[in-house]
Order: C-alpha cells, then structure tokens, then sequence
C-alpha cells in the first residue's frame, strides 16, 4: 500500500508500450523488404503483453482467500510473435526477386505489414504511454500534497 | 489522548480513507498498465459504501431490541463498526470491451484516477486543517 508501489506499476506500463513502439517502428522501416536472413519477404512482429501477478486469474466471486493474486504489479511483454499470415503478391517481373516459376510467375511476395493497421497501433501504444505518464505525475502530486499535512 | 474525542475520529477516518486511496490508485494503475493485455480484467477497490453503512449505524437503533438473556443470544441490533472496515478488491470479471476479452476502458481509468487524485488532495487538506486548529487550541 504505497504510491511507490503505483508508480512502480505505471513505470511497467512505460517500459511495455515503449517496446511496442520499438516493434512498429520497425514493421514501418521494413513494410517493403523483400529478402531476408531467413528468405522469403519480411514479416511483422507483434508484442504479446501479459499482467505481472503471482498467480493466474480466478474468474469467481467467491475467491478462497489463499488462492487471492493480490494487487496486480503491472504488465510485462510476454513474448514477440511473428505475423505468419499470407504475404501480399505483386505482379512486378523485373523485381530481382519475383518468382520465377509456377503459377505465381512474375509475382513479387511483398511483407504483410499494413502501414495504415501500424498508424493505428502506433496511436494506440503512444496513447497508452501518455495515460501511465499521466497516472506517475498524478501519484508525484499527490505524494507532496501527504508531505504537506499539518503544514 | 485524542482516542474517544471528535478530532481523534476524523482523523482516523482520514488517515484510512487516505490509505484506500493510495490503494485505490496502484490497483487503477495496474489497469492502465494492462490496458492493451489480453484477456485481462480490470479490478475495483469498494470501500466508502460499507465506511458510510458503518456511519450510519451509529445514529441508527433497531427497534424493538432483543429480548437477550445468555451472552451468546444475538442481538437484533448488529452494528457494523467502522474500525472494521476494510477496503474489498473486486475483479470486474462480467463485462468485455474489446475483442480481446479484456475489459479496461482507459478514458473511464484517467477519470477515475484524476478523481481519486483530487479526493486524495482533499483529505489532505481537510487532515491539515484539522492539525491547524488543533494548533490554535494548544497556542493558548
């Protein structure tokens, strides 16, 4: 029961978002790579978050005391997971990487990163960022206002 | 020294109204923190009903009382007293919000974490007033 504890919480959510971001900004460097390490064109990542608790989540009322996670500690990214959807083809045979053979000849697999769904994310995780600076700054505030009693 | 006096209450009542409030904020912070995982669920903090309920019970009486002969007969009357009562962490478990079963609203989390700032101010401030006029007591 602490305003440290609070603000150590939001810092998680700080750190998660700024990593989210980091992810986007390098789907967007990468929406048009198409060769890589592993061959085959580019593919975007995306960041999995997970609550940091002790426990997992009882979805019941009637929790057993014992089996209580507590005050949740924030959020941590779980993993970063590759998009393997189906990557967008376009005819252009005199790319150097377009398909040679096959029914798909003269098509160029191009990454599947869609710029406008990244935009959006991209507003979304700044959005998320801006709410945990909110809550920091609103916990400072009210830690110096406690300090000033019987002032 | 100030225990059974009216000083001695409001500030009690202050100090754990403050407390649930800082309580208050780390579990709205942890909400906003989880604001994009899925299936997460937000958590509530309940404690100002029951703090009221156990208020009110002081000025309340049940009428008729109970006819009580032997210490373990149970009275009518069961008062709730607000020394007892402690802030409930709820998970809001029933609602969903977004397509991946998670259910934190951020615009309604800011607001209640600017509203639970500005009551925390005002405890304060209420604390401080209380500690000045006690000042203007002991002055004398």
């Amino acid at each position: 029961m602490s305003l440290f504890g609070g603000i150590a919480t939001s810092s998680s959510g700080l750190s998660a978002q700024q990593l989210r971001l980091d992810v986007i900004s390098n789907n967007l460097a990468n929406a048009s790579t198409t060769r890589t390490a592993d061959g085959g064109p580019f593919q975007r990542s995306r960041v999995i978050f997970r609550p940091i608790v002790s426990q997992p989540y009882w979805r019941t009322p009637f929790l057993p005391e014992s089996l209580d996670n507590g005050i949740g500690k924030g959020v941590r990214v779980n993993k970063v997971e590759k998009d393997t959807s189906p990557a967008r083809l376009v005819y252009d045979p005199t790319h150097p990487d377009a398909i040679k053979t096959g029914p798909k000849q003269g098509y160029v697999e191009m990454p599947n990163v869609n710029v406008v769904n990244e935009m959006v994310d991209m507003i979304d995780a700044s959005r998320a960022y801006e709410a945990n600076v909110t809550l920091i700054n609103g916990a400072k505030a009210m830690f110096s206002k406690a300090l000033e009693i019987g002032r | 020294m100030f225990l059974n006096t009216n000083f001695g209450k409001t500030v009690d009542i202050l100090h754990r109204a403050m407390d649930v409030a800082s309580l208050r904020r780390e579990v709205i912070a942890n909400n906003i923190a989880n604001a994009d995982t899925p299936n997460f669920k937000r958590s509530t903090v309940n404690f100002e009903a029951q703090l009221k309920r156990a208020l009110d019970d002081e000025k309340t009486t049940v009428e008729p009382e109970a006819f009580v002969t032997d210490p373990r007969h149970i009275s009518f009357d069961q008062k709730l007293d607000w020394r007892t009562v402690m802030p409930v962490r709820q998970l809001d478990y029933l609602t969903q919000s977004k397509s991946n079963g998670n259910n934190v609203d951020l615009q309604q989390e800011l607001m209640e974490a600017e509203q639970n700032q500005m009551e925390y101010s005002l405890m304060a401030q209420a604390a401080t007033n209380e500690f000045n006029q006690l000042n203007i007591v002991l002055r004398r």
